[in-house]
């Protein structure tokens, strides 16, 4: 049943969190998140006078700039870039600044496995940072299946090279609050983002989502508790 | 040898590519014939078909033999670059090879800048540019396959895609070209004739109104072999003009019904 | 403008054309209700699906596939690389999708569009790890030469659902690919000794034994079919055209292998959120259009 892990986790511990906020003084949000050895650092710009070519100007939208640790930016960075886009929209108000552009810059400072789960916090508590209207926070969570049928969160990149697949989802936050259930399930069971590499039966596939799932709970009270946090003193920044 | 990495590893094709002249044509050696089997005065058969691309306003897929190009016309749109006004429109072009149109190109499928200006120049005398003020009209080819005389056929293509939009036209838009082989012309060449050839040249008319638009020639030519290549264009300019005015009666019978 | 109460008296005396672009939701939102979508089609069906073998005649194995009108032209040319040390025995596949201006308004010459390397990176996922294609088998000499297999697919008109109709034609092409037949020469370099050229080489090659005279074909195991869904409220689309995806934004997209693993489940953000039912009903959508382009594929294998 138990399975081993380097460092010693059980299977749906998660790596040490760390957020810091407001720490750029240029951008107009910003924040670095970390996952163990995993950190990115993200910076939101906006919301700007007028849109990009090809966007609707009658909502609100975003740009998203994928800085690697090193080297350049490659077709791998492109597709994080159009992942974190898209689910920044779905998480944002769009309606409240129509035709303006958001810029959303992840920097990459170090990469220990489940970079686009950490990529995509970093870039929710930077929007939260900035003040951009949103509907709720994000959560990701990278869930990795191993050869024998279990599920691991939150792996680091030597896990992830193991592995046979892996899935990142993200989740909408839990909320306090009573919402509306979507066919029977409560709003926070929907998936925003999944992204999946690797073959992996449909089975497998829930038993994932389902880990992951119990595990953004822990991430939401930990976003919550970091903003209730840092409301108070860091109000001096405002 | 032994520690390549695998990002310099370099790939090359295990064809060879004859770079000398075939041994067929000979200037003494008065029987030889067209690769393909034609006559020297024959056209490859010609593939026509509108309507190829459904997002485009017009759109137009054209095969010469191996050589196949899809050309779309958008617009007339707004113009993305436009700096003053101007009461003519714009005419923007733009030709694009795929990776594998012909293997001797190598994997670069890239713009062919030389062709579009060229493809621009044989259009804009054909277009009203003063039916559509302010804005711009893009047409966009590709040439899926390559295989001889792809300058003519786009740009026929373009003319024809561009009657499929709808935009306004003097005429419709023709071109071929002739090689010239020793004392030998030869309509519509392929691949291998184009590569030894002596001297090309290539017109682009209007075959109701017989007036040219464009006209190039390269290499060596006589006055006689000029003469001979213009008539020998004329009248292909003419038979393809037929076949593309059939093809667009055809296309809007079949949307009529 | 867009006031919900206002589309609802002009209705009825605008014309129909002019309704679906002034409040094109409402408009399907309205055939939706009725179950049916406004080019005819159930929710759950895709649109009329073809695909063509070898029509790039200076390739090693093409296709064109059609999904309604959303047309891809991949085409595989194979090239002789050098292995790598550490698996010295394995060829490569290199894929690129392109998306030339000429296949929608949308797409601009000079700046490539931002869905493309995208749907490349995708799609290289989804060709290795569903392990369709063994390595091994692209190798000629041990350590010395292998294939690099340039899979390039072309979209010729982009009418929604690239993905999946990208994917079909990378699969369509490999099984039309035909693999040259080649023989190494005195300076260790791998040449083709038949088709075209042949008399211009050496006569020290057409003694030599041809290398890989009965490796003229892949063996496809595992191929994966993909289809992409829109969810909408509580309506899930099957194959949506440009229009549809342009209008609703949720979009996924489930690949799955011929034992129905799923290879692929991608979702990127979109207004809604898929719950549990939403992905089996994706998954079962998935399979049965999986079966449908099995039958397709295998048809045009026999002709």
């Amino acid at each position: 049943m138990e399975i081993d892990r380097e460092d010693g986790r059980t299977p749906n511990q998660l790596r040490p969190l760390a957020c810091s906020r407001n720490i750029l003084h240029r951008p107009h949000g910003s924040a670095s998140w970390s996952q163990g050895d995993t950190k990115v650092l993200a910076a939101v710009y906006g919301p700007k006078p007028g849109t990009r070519k090809n966007e609707n100007p009658e909502k609100a939208c975003f740009e998203v700039i994928w800085k690697p640790k090193s080297g350049q930016i490659g077709k791998a960075e492109k597709e994080f870039e159009m992942i974190l886009k898209r689910t920044i929209q779905s998480i944002c108000v769009l309606t409240v600044n129509p035709n303006t552009t958001t810029s959303v810059i992840v920097q990459v400072v170090h990469d220990d496995g489940s970079l686009l789960p950490c990529a995509i916090n970093a870039a929710c508590a930077a929007l939260v940072d900035a003040g951009i209207p949103m509907k709720h926070l994000a959560v990701a969570i990278c869930c990795c299946l191993a050869g024998n049928g279990y599920v691991v969160l939150d792996p680091n990149k030597l896990e992830e090279k193991k592995m046979t697949a892996f899935a990142y989802l993200v989740f909408p936050n839990t909320t306090l609050s009573v919402l509306p259930e979507v066919e029977g399930e409560p709003v926070e069971h929907g998936i925003i983002t999944s992204v999946t590499h690797g073959v992996m039966s449909v089975d497998d596939y829930f038993l994932c989502v389902e880990n992951g799932r119990a595990a953004t709970a822990s991430l939401s009270a930990f976003f919550r508790k970091h903003f209730q946090q840092s409301q108070g003193p860091s109000s001096k920044a405002g | 040898m032994a520690a390549k990495q695998r990002d310099a590893a370099t790939t090359y094709s295990p064809r060879i590519i004859a770079r000398t002249r075939p041994p067929i044509f000979k200037d003494s050696d008065l029987d030889w014939t067209r690769p393909d089997g034609r006559g020297f005065h024959q056209c490859r058969p010609a593939l026509l078909q509108t309507g190829a691309v459904s997002s485009a306003s017009g759109s137009a897929y054209a095969e010469f033999g191996n050589t196949k190009v899809i050309v779309s016309v958008f617009g007339p749109r707004e113009s993305k670059k436009a700096t003053s006004y101007s009461d003519v429109g714009r005419l923007n072009c733009n030709v694009s090879y795929t990776t594998f149109a012909s293997p001797t190109l190598g994997s670069q499928g890239t713009d062919h800048k030389e062709y579009a200006s060229m493809l621009h120049k044989a259009l804009e005398g054909v277009i009203m540019m003063e039916t559509f003020p302010k804005t711009t009209v893009d047409v966009f080819a590709l040439v899926l396959e390559s295989g001889g005389s792809d300058l003519p056929v786009v740009i026929s293509c373009a003319g024809l895609a561009l009657a499929d939009a709808g935009i306004m036209m003097y005429d419709l838009i023709t071109a071929v070209s002739v090689s010239c082989i020793g004392k030998r012309l030869m309509i519509d060449p392929v691949t291998e004739e184009e590569g030894c050839e002596d001297g090309s040249f290539m017109m682009t008319c209007m075959p109701s109104r017989s007036e040219i638009t464009q006209l190039t020639i390269t290499g060596e030519w006589t006055t006689p072999n000029i003469n001979e290549a213009m008539q020998l264009c004329m009248d292909a300019s003419s038979k393809l003009g037929d076949i593309m005015r059939d093809c667009l009666k055809q296309a809007a019978s079949a949307s009529d019904e | 403008m867009g006031l919900p109460d206002s589309c609802q008296d002009l209705s009825t005396e605008m014309e129909v054309d002019a309704f679906r672009r002034l409040f094109p939701l409402r408009f399907f939102e309205r055939h939706l209700s009725e179950s049916l979508r406004p080019d005819g089609r159930p929710l759950g069906k895709a649109r009329d699906t073809n695909v063509n073998l070898g029509l790039v005649s200076s390739a090693d194995g093409s296709a064109l596939a059609k999904i309604g009108s959303t047309t891809m032209l991949a085409a595989i040319r194979m090239e002789v690389m050098t292995p790598s040390t550490d698996s010295p025995d394995e060829g490569c596949i290199a894929v690129e999708f392109h998306m030339p201006p000429i296949c929608s308004p949308t797409v601009r010459p000079g700046r490539p569009a931002d869905e493309a390397p995208v749907i490349s990176k995708r799609l290289s996922d989804v060709i290795s790890s569903c392990d369709m294609i063994d390595l091994k088998e692209l190798c000629l000499v041990s350590g010395k030469a292998a294939w690099m297999g340039y899979l390039d697919i072309y979209c010729l008109d982009a009418d929604g659902a690239l993905f999946d109709a990208a994917l079909l034609s990378a699969v369509a092409a490999f099984s039309n690919l035909q693999i040259p037949v080649v023989a190494l020469n005195d300076n260790g370099r791998i040449v083709a000794i038949n088709g075209d050229g042949e008399q211009e080489n050496n006569a020290s090659i057409t003694e030599k034994e041809a290398v890989n005279k009965e490796k003229r074909k892949l063996t496809l195991k595992n191929i994966p079919f993909s289809l992409t869904c829109i969810l909408h409220k509580k309506y899930i689309l099957a194959d949506p055209t440009a229009e549809e995806e342009s209008i609703m934004d949720t979009l996924v997209t489930v690949v799955l292998d011929s034992s129905d693993q799923i290879v692929n489940f991608n979702k990127s953000g979109g207004s809604a959120l898929v719950g549990s039912s939403a992905i089996k009903s994706c998954v079962e959508l998935a399979r049965k259009r999986g079966k449908e382009l099995k039958q397709i594929l295998g048809d045009m294998d026999i002709d």
